[in-house]
């Protein structure tokens, strides 16, 4: 009797310890990876090609048996482009959901505000945000990592191409008020004194304003010759259809928000032969564009924009660290994301002093249907 | 600068600021008659935009019947507002404060079920106003045409708004049910009827506003709240609440405020200025300054 229930009980005790190890077992079948990214507020106008990209990576990896057997498992959290509501969802995935790693938040200014959480938990952070105000050199995290061209060097491919091909001497600046838009104000204005060149004035367009008459007729009367385009989507449309209007025949380049479908949509024919710095084309014919373009199209019946692209991008990278670490601990990770190199949608990706993945950006021209490629930068 | 330059800038200042004034009409008619203050009134426009745009582009069902679709159903929404948030307000003791905290939260819903319905992203309105680069010229002048249309369906709701309110039976009726629903109801008022009537027209005014405003604003969740709003807002107090003249003035000069402050002193500072200059005059006639009526 005595060593029945001896026995009884050591089967109890394996039993539980069994029950422990498929428990642990199951979870390490997931991957939680955190997805940051606003669809509601300001900047929602990218939230659905950021989840799309994603989810794109994320269910391909799943279809072929996921990450050394686990499922990647994308948990998605709305910033409303708002940095405190960003650092509310960023530390509730990092401190009570427990994620791998973090990707967004996709606004700059919010990056500033919760990077340093990434920190704290010692989890990698990979954004797709382009203000240089948080490269490496600059905040010096680990963690953080950025999945796309910066805007210190597409905003100064902006003004190369501004000055060298289109020969602009008078520039005219249009800015936004956000830190994407003042940030990249900034670097247009260092681009610009690095060819001794005067911008002859530089106006201000608060987002959700709908007439811009009196900066554009501020900026003629400073006669500029090329109008630099740093305001986010719908500025850009309005700005665009009054130049127009108002029969302002300068040469207009813009910045990577006037280069993807939520500008050309709501400009219409007013934005054809608007040039933009874009860190994505789908035009672009190398082989793995065109293939991750038609697997989005196919996916999710519209064409992919910047920065859908990166997000995927991003997923792959983060599953081959996990691969290569042989571990999901974040110190690991971002020691792996250092060294790794990916061949991804944009290019070959490795990561460069300032935490960059990719430096990746294009020259483009709209033709009233499409972005003509004139020039791929790398 | 040129003259034709500073003209421009007027007349596109005006033309943003009547779009103010619009909105701020659906404010004066809910006042006028049941003399409360609907913070949801902006809603309208941002549903009648979006109604339309899927009964025009999805649906494919032409101009006439997505806006009378659109229209009616933003005059049901009026009839849900009495209904399912005035009425029970009023039966349960609650006021004007009441009210105005009840639509503004009406408001803020109607925006999350636009982001659920329909996402975040702007959508662009189909050209029946006109294309992007369709503008009419006289001289050196330009104006997009979809202001042109603007311009002639505000006169037009202007003046009946005016007839309806000072000139009519039902006017009459529903200023009288604003100012006392008990001895209007005396009188002889059907002020069921009135009530009902004030808070479809309101909504519907709203709507209409709300399809002219698309080509400019897109089909966008700013067409429920934020700058416009707070304007149109704005605009209907410069009329003292009361004057529908008064109303499209109070927008008209809102936007050329606005518009000269960006060309004379600076763009960054244009809301600052044209915010500042509103609460001086507002201090100055709490009652309105472009108020004609209550003189």
């Amino acid at each position: 009797m005595k060593f029945s229930i001896k026995k009884m009980f050591l089967v109890l005790i394996l039993i539980l310890l069994m029950s422990q190890l498929s428990f642990a077992q199951a979870s390490d079948k997931e991957i939680k990876i955190a997805l940051c990214a606003p669809f509601t507020g300001l900047g929602s106008i990218l939230g659905e090609y950021i989840k799309q990209g994603a989810l794109l990576a994320v269910d391909e990896i799943n279809a072929t048996g996921g990450v050394e057997g686990a499922k990647i498992d994308l948990r998605i959290y709305d910033t409303q482009a708002n940095p405190s509501i960003a650092a509310n969802v960023v530390r509730r995935a990092l401190f009570d959901d427990k994620v791998v790693a973090v990707f967004g938040p996709n606004m700059s200014s919010a990056v500033l505000g919760v990077h340093t959480l990434a920190q704290q938990r010692k989890t990698p952070m990979l954004v797709g945000a382009t203000s240089p105000s948080f490269r490496y050199t600059n905040v010096g995290n680990d963690y953080l990592f950025r999945l796309r061209a910066d805007d210190g060097v597409k905003v100064a491919q902006q003004v190369k191409y501004a000055v060298e091909t289109l020969k602009i001497k008078k520039p005219g600046i249009i800015y936004g008020s956000t830190d994407y838009c003042t940030a990249a104000l900034e670097v247009a204005k260092e681009g610009f004194d690095k060819y001794g060149i005067k911008i002859v004035a530089v106006e201000q367009m608060r987002e959700g304003d709908k007439d811009a008459t009196g900066q554009i007729l501020s900026l003629k009367k400073a006669g500029f010759d090329g109008l630099i385009g740093l305001t986010h989507e719908p500025e850009a449309a309005v700005v665009v259809k009054l130049m127009r209007q108002l029969e302002i025949d300068v040469p207009i380049i813009g910045f990577s928000a006037w280069g993807v479908p939520a500008f050309t949509d709501l400009a219409g024919v007013a934005a054809i032969n608007v040039y933009s710095v874009q860190g994505f084309n789908p035009a672009d014919t190398d082989p793995v564009v065109v293939k991750y373009v038609d697997d989005y199209k196919k996916k999710w019946k519209s064409e992919p924009s910047d920065p859908s692209q990166c997000y995927y991008d991003g997923i792959y990278l983060i599953a081959k660290a996990i691969k290569m670490a042989g571990t999901t601990d974040g110190a690991k990770l971002a020691e792996v994301l250092t060294e790794l190199t990916y061949d991804g949608v944009q290019g070959p990706l490795k990561c460069d002093e300032h935490h960059n993945f990719t430096n990746v950006c294009y020259i483009s021209q709209f033709d009233g249907s499409t972005w003509k490629i004139i020039d791929i930068l790398r | 600068m040129e003259f034709y330059d500073i003209l421009q800038n007027l007349i596109s200042g005006a033309s943003i600021g009547i779009t103010y004034g619009m909105v701020g009409l659906g404010v004066v008619f809910l006042w006028q008659s049941i003399n409360r203050i609907n913070f949801a009134n902006i809603s309208s426009a941002m549903l009648s935009a979006y109604l339309f745009y899927t009964f025009y582009t999805q649906a494919k069902l032409g101009f006439f019947f997505s806006l009378i679709f659109a229209l009616g159903l933003v005059a049901i929404y009026g009839l849900g507002l009495r209904f399912f948030i005035y009425e029970p307000i009023s039966r349960r003791g609650g006021a004007r404060l009441e009210f105005v905290v009840a639509t503004l939260m009406i408001c803020v819903l109607w925006i999350n079920l636009i982001i659920v319905f329909y996402g975040g992203l702007p959508k662009p309105f189909p050209p029946i106003f006109g294309e992007s680069t369709d503008f009419v010229r006289v001289g050196k002048l330009s104006l997009p045409s979809v202001y042109l249309y603007i311009f002639l369906v505000v006169s037009i709701l202007v003046f009946i708004l005016h007839l309806i309110l000072r000139k009519s039976f039902i006017g009459k009726a529903l200023r009288a049910t604003a100012q006392n629903k008990e001895v209007a109801q005396l009188m002889g008022i059907n002020v069921n009827l009135t009530t009902n009537l004030s808070f479809i027209l309101s909504t519907t005014l709203v709507g209409i506003a709300g399809i002219l405003l698309a080509p400019i604003y897109f089909v966008s969740l700013e067409l429920g709240g934020g700058g416009i709003g707070i304007k149109g807002f704005a605009s209907a107090v410069m009329g003292g609440l009361i004057d529908p003249y008064g109303t499209i003035l109070g927008g008209l000069l809102i936007g050329i405020i606005e518009n000269s402050s960006t060309l004379f002193i600076s763009s960054t500072y244009k809301d600052i200025i044209s915010f500042s200059i509103l609460v001086i005059v507002l201090l100055w006639k709490p009652s309105g300054i472009f108020n004609w009526t209550t003189r």
